[in-house]
């Protein structure tokens, strides 16, 4: 009888320790799938960022063609904003803090000519791109961020640099981005040649 | 042998579970990125599969409705599946008995223990939710213009809910109908329609012994 008695009370505890256990894991999984980051990106394996070798490019039709280095980048004048991450998949982030350069400050040290009607922006890999019109690019809360939540952008979001466009989905804001180029005609990004659209804006 | 599901009650069982299940598996694509990134022809494959597995199972739900739930014994297996008596407290009570380690014998209890009975309304609520939220996260897919951000993406966290939270059922359910030494038996049941007199005695007694009773009734 006391025998039985102890096998069940040391059942009972393996069960209640088992199901914490179980529950913690569980919830931090939980958060993670449903109000968590789905990692999606094209470009394998991930772009290696090197702080010493990395350049951002800014060209193309513009009075002054620019190449920064990561520490000239992160002497620019910065901005921090606060906005949610809409993915053109149907998920979202809310409140994702992002520090970086404000479009419209690298507009104003390269000074695009008259001709320049689009910037293409391309991504380390070489494969990844997209665009916005000069219009869309001047907008105030067009942004090139180098920390995501108070730090450096992780890998797989994009270190060292990525638009973000909070008014349109994801998919307009390249990572790994390296080069900024101002051209005369609408390039056609990675995922609008495969059918998305050129103008993202979210129907909120 | 004795009857236990007719033909109506399986072609309905089969005909959900199989796109439920491939409807699972492709929304699981989702996590795992280099089976979600596979294009044939431009579009996603895992995606436009699940969308139009999705729609057409709507499809599928209507035509079981008009067709196979007037049936008769269709309509006594849901009526026995939503009548709650004191056999299922005490299936609960006997199952309780067993996790904690003690001896218990099973009591009789009818068609449908309360086991059983959760797990069909686990599915009734799970399948409806997820065809409710699906439909418009469906025209979505299609189109981007039709619904707001602020709608979609609640109704994307809510169906991704009720999918992870429906794994471990829907495993639980596959491994007694399949692995579980004493409830494997029950599985003829859902194919051929028949289980031992046996099996039926020991798992479900006052169902075997109505049956007993009353020849040819399915209660």
């Amino acid at each position: 009888m006391d025998r039985t008695k102890a096998v069940t009370r040391a059942r009972f505890l393996t069960l209640i320790g088992g199901g914490a256990l179980l529950g913690y894991g569980g919830a931090r999984v939980w958060g993670r799938a449903i109000k968590g980051w789905r990692y999606n990106t094209v470009e394998k394996p991930v772009p290696n960022f090197d702080p010493e070798e990395y350049r951002l490019v800014v060209d193309g039709m513009v009075e002054r063609p620019l190449t920064l280095t990561y520490s000239e980048l992160r002497a620019l004048p910065a901005i921090r904003q606060v906005s949610d991450f809409h993915c053109v998949e149907g998920w979202g982030v809310d409140d994702v803090q992002w520090d970086g350069v404000r479009l419209q400050t690298i507009i104003d040290l390269v000074r695009p000519t008259s001709t320049a009607k689009y910037v293409t922006f391309h991504s380390l890999g070489d494969l990844y791109r997209d665009s916005l019109s000069m219009q869309q690019a001047r907008l105030p809360d067009a942004l090139v961020a180098y920390d995501m939540d108070g730090e450096p952008l992780r890998v797989d979001h994009g270190l060292p640099l990525r638009l973000v466009m909070p008014r349109m989905f994801g998919y307009k804001g390249p990572k790994w981005l390296t080069r900024i180029e101002f051209v005369d005609d609408q390039d056609t990004g990675y995922w609008e040649a495969r059918g998305w659209r050129m103008d993202a804006f979210i129907n909120a | 042998m004795v009857a236990r599901f007719g033909p109506g009650t399986r072609l309905a069982h089969w005909s959900l579970a199989v796109p439920f299940v491939l409807l699972l598996l492709t929304g699981l694509t989702n996590y795992w990125p280099e089976l979600k990134a596979i294009h044939v022809g431009g579009a996603r494959l895992f995606g436009w599969l699940h969308v139009l597995l999705g729609f057409g199972m709507l499809g599928i739900v209507a035509a079981l409705l008009v067709t196979v739930l007037p049936r008769k014994a269709v309509r006594g297996d849901a009526r026995q599946l939503a009548e709650v008596g004191l056999d299922d407290y005490l299936w609960l009570q006997h199952q309780g008995l067993r996790l904690a380690g003690e001896s218990s014998n099973p009591p009789p209890v009818r068609k449908f223990n309360a086991g059983q009975k959760l797990n069909a309304l686990a599915s009734l609520v799970v399948t409806a939710g997820l065809l409710g939220t699906g439909v418009v996260l469906g025209v979505n897919y299609v189109s981007k213009e039709v619904f707001s951000v602020g709608l979609v993406e609640p109704l994307f966290r809510w169906h991704t809910r009720l999918a992870l939270v429906f794994v471990p059922v829907l495993l639980g359910h596959v491994y007694l109908a399949l692995l579980h030494p004493s409830t494997r038996e029950s599985l003829r049941g859902m194919t051929r329609g028949v289980v031992r007199r046996e099996w039926a005695r020991r798992h479900h007694g006052a169902w075997e012994a109505a049956l007993e009773r009353e020849p040819g009734a399915r209660r």
